[in-house]
């Protein structure tokens, strides 16, 4: 009853934002602005680049609410926005400064406490590719389903629990792999 | 929820995501400058079932007299007789000389070897389930 509720806000806030309300449109995406900047910050080469991508999508989200259709969940749709910046920051950032591979600037690096650094997210971000990442990201923590995941990368649902299968093999026998040898690099 | 997915959940609230005050500020700065793009207007069905079924009849109709028209014109003018084209015979068709003097391992050998590849895997993996069935039963 209470996420009837919240659906039903939400549309409102929907339907004022597309009407020019900035107000609303601040409200509707107050509650989205920490999970899409935690999942930046794991895409992203740097801390400010996920700041500068986070800004950007909500930038894009208010110029094309109108094209915002509620047949999908709102986040679906900012999840969708928010990848794109992400992969086009990145792209951009390979384009000017050449491979990526500096992991002392690695945002998760500093996002994650030091007691904190078997964090499979880690493991996740080196053993998987960008795409099969996010469809792991998008399953497990935020619930999506099979569908909304395919919406938001553009994917087939077959290539989706394929590759979503694939993701959790890999990253269960990293898991398994770290319990039986604690002193290995897999968690660090 | 099992215990790899409690694990990423886990994980995945570890990362710290706090937004800084200046960051929610330059947000919410840029959305000031931002003017939303209204909606391309979409042309709605919004017609009446009549409309359709008019324009529909009108089609048919049209259709109809166009056959008739067709047929009425021509009626008794016989049909153009089919024309049969011959074609001359090529005068000088050069064939050009293929050099035939290949010795035919030089093209079949690759195959060769890559089939007795094969043999040989498939007779390793032969023994090695012999093997297996042997230490099993």
């Amino acid at each position: 009853m209470r996420q009837a509720h919240g659906v039903s806000d939400e549309l409102k806030l929907i339907n004022a934002a597309k009407g020019g309300s900035v107000e609303a449109f601040t409200e509707l995406v107050h509650g989205y602005r920490e999970r899409l900047f935690r999942y930046l910050l794991t895409r992203c080469a740097s801390h400010a680049d996920a700041e500068d991508a986070l800004q950007d999508t909500f930038i894009n989200a208010y110029r094309y609410i109108a094209t915002y259709n509620p047949q999908w969940r709102f986040s679906t749709w900012l999840y969708r926005i928010a990848i794109r910046n992400a992969g086009r920051l990145r792209s951009e950032n390979v384009a000017e400064l050449g491979e990526l591979s500096d992991v002392s600037n690695d945002p998760l690096a500093h996002c994650i406490a030091e007691s904190e650094r078997h964090n499979l997210w880690r493991n996740a971000k080196r053993l998987l590719s960008e795409e099969v990442f996010a469809a792991m990201w998008l399953r497990y923590v935020e619930d999506m389903s099979i569908k909304d995941i395919a919406a938001v990368l553009e994917r087939s649902s077959s290539w989706t629990k394929v590759n979503l299968l694939r993701g959790r093999r890999a990253l269960e026998a990293e898991m398994n792999n770290g319990a039986q040898d604690p002193g290995s690099e897999a968690y660090g | 929820m099992d215990k790899f997915t409690r694990q990423l959940r886990e994980d995945a609230a570890n990362i710290d995501a706090g937004i800084s005050a200046e960051l929610d500020s330059r947000i919410n700065a840029s959305l000031q400058n931002v003017t939303p793009e209204s909606a391309r207007q979409r042309t709605p069905a919004t017609r009446s079932p009549l409309f359709w079924w008019a324009s529909s009849l009108t089609g048919i109709a049209a259709a109809f007299g166009m056959l008739a028209i067709i047929n009425l014109v021509n009626l008794g003018r016989p049909g153009p007789s089919p024309q049969v084209q011959v074609q001359e015979p090529v005068a000088h068709i050069v064939v050009p000389e293929l050099d035939l003097e290949v010795e035919a391992a030089m093209l079949t050998s690759p195959l060769a070897e890559e089939l007795a590849k094969l043999q040989a895997d498939l007779r390793r993996a032969e023994e090695a389930v012999r093997d297996d069935v042997r230490i099993d039963f």
